[in-house]
C-alpha cells in the first residue's frame, strides 16, 4: 500500500477513535439506553467478519483452508486459550494443510 | 498497609486506594498478552504490505487492537481505505459508552480528562471497573494500567513490524487465516450471555444476506445495526 493511502487509514481510524473516547468526556447524559446497546457491536461485527472471509462472492461458504484454521482457533478459544495461541494456531493449521496437501 | 500518595499531578483528588506498584504487579501478565498481541498486529499488518512506519503510527494512535486487527483484515481481503476505517471505527464505538462511564472518575477538566480516557482499552478498563465500585472504575487504575498497556503495546507492534519482512510469504505460512481465527478468538470471550450470542448470530447473518448485493461496508453496516438492535 502506497504511503500516502497507508497515512489516510491511520489517520481516519486514529480521529475517529479520538472522538469516541473522548465523547464521554463532553456528553456525560446520554441516555443509558443508549450506551447500553453498543454492546452489540463488537460481537455483531467480528462474527460479520468471520462471515465474510469464509465466504465468497455469492454469499456461499468458500472451502479453503481458513474453514479449519477457524474451527481449529474456536475449538481452542473455546478451551479459553490464550489470543495468541488461537491465531497461531489457526495459522499453522492453514500453512500445515497448503504444505502438505497443496491445499488454497 | 498505608497507601502511600503518588507524586503525579493526575492523581490529586483521588481517592487513594492501592499503591501504583500494586496496579502494575496485577497489570503485569495483561501487559505480557499486550505485547504478543502488538507483537502478531505488527507482523500481519506488514504482511498486508503496509509501510511499517505507518503500522507503528497506527498503535501509537489508535490503541485499540480489535480495531487495528479488523482494519487490516478488511484491507488483507480486498477492500478499500474507506471500509477499512469505517469496520475499525465501528468496533470502537463501545468506547463512547466506557469513555461516559471512565469520565466521572477522571480528573481536570473536560479537556484533560478526554486526553486521559484515550488510555481506556478494553483490558484497562475492565481493571478500572474491578478496582472501583458499580458503576464508577477506579481513575487511578485506569491511568496506571492504560500507560502500562500503551507502553507494550507500541513497543509489541514496532518487534512486530520488524520480524514480519524476515518470516518470508505471509500465505505460506498462513497468515491469511490468522485473520479470522483471531476474530473467532476475540469473539469468543464476548459471547456470555443471551443477547450477545444473539448478536453474534445476527451479525452473521446480515452481512452474510448483503454481501452479494452490496459494496464492501455496507454488510458490516448491517451486522452493526443488527447489534444495536439486538442488544437489549
Amino acid at each position: 500500500m502506497a504511503g500516502p493511502l497507508a497515512l489516510a487509514l491511520v489517520l481516519g481510524l486514529a480521529s475517529l477513535s479520538f472522538i469516541m473516547r473522548a465523547t464521554g468526556s463532553f456528553l456525560p447524559n446520554l441516555p443509558s439506553a443508549v450506551t447500553e446497546r453498543t454492546a452489540g457491536l463488537a460481537p455483531a461485527l467480528l462474527a460479520a467478519l468471520v462471515a465474510i472471509q469464509l465466504t465468497g462472492p455469492h454469499g456461499l461458504i468458500q472451502l479453503d483452508v481458513k474453514v479449519p484454521a477457524v474451527l481449529v482457533a474456536a475449538v481452542l478459544a473455546a478451551l479459553r486459550a490464550p489470543f495468541i495461541v488461537c491465531v497461531v494456531a489457526g495459522a499453522l493449521v492453514a500453512a500445515l494443510l497448503r504444505a502438505l496437501f497443496h491445499f488454497n | 498497609m498505608a497507601p502511600k500518595t503518588p507524586p503525579s499531578y493526575l492523581m490529586a483528588g483521588m481517592p487513594a486506594g492501592r499503591s501504583t506498584r500494586e496496579i502494575l504487579q496485577a497489570a503485569a501478565p495483561i501487559a505480557l498478552a499486550v505485547f504478543v498481541f502488538g507483537a502478531s498486529f505488527g507482523v500481519l499488518a506488514v504482511a498486508a504490505h503496509l509501510p511499517a512506519w505507518s503500522v507503528v503510527l497506527m498503535s501509537v494512535l489508535v490503541f485499540a487492537g480489535s480495531a487495528q486487527f479488523a482494519a487490516i483484515g478488511v484491507i488483507t481481503a480486498g477492500g478499500s481505505v474507506l471500509t477499512a476505517i469505517f469496520a475499525g471505527a465501528l468496533l470502537n464505538l463501545r468506547f463512547i459508552a466506557t469513555g461516559i462511564a471512565v469520565a466521572r472518575s477522571l480528573p481536570g477538566g473536560r479537556l484533560l480528562r478526554s486526553l486521559l480516557a484515550q488510555l481506556s482499552i478494553d483490558e484497562s478498563y475492565a481493571m478500572a471497573a474491578r478496582a472501583g465500585t458499580p458503576g464508577r472504575p477506579d481513575g487511578r487504575t485506569l491511568l496506571v494500567t492504560g500507560a502500562c498497556l500503551y507502553a507494550v503495546w507500541v513497543a509489541g507492534t514496532v518487534i512486530g513490524a520488524l520480524l514480519g519482512p524476515v518470516l518470508g510469504d505471509p500465505k505460506r505460512l498462513g497468515l491469511d487465516a490468522a485473520f479470522p481465527a483471531g476474530f473467532v478468538a476475540l469473539l469468543w470471550p464476548m459471547l456470555s450471555g443471551r443477547h450477545a450470542v444473539r448478536c453474534a448470530i445476527g451479525g452473521a447473518l446480515a452481512a452474510l444476506a448483503l454481501a452479494p448485493f452490496t459494496p464492501p461496508g455496507i454488510p458490516l453496516a448491517g451486522a452493526a445495526v443488527v447489534g444495536l438492535w439486538l442488544a437489549r
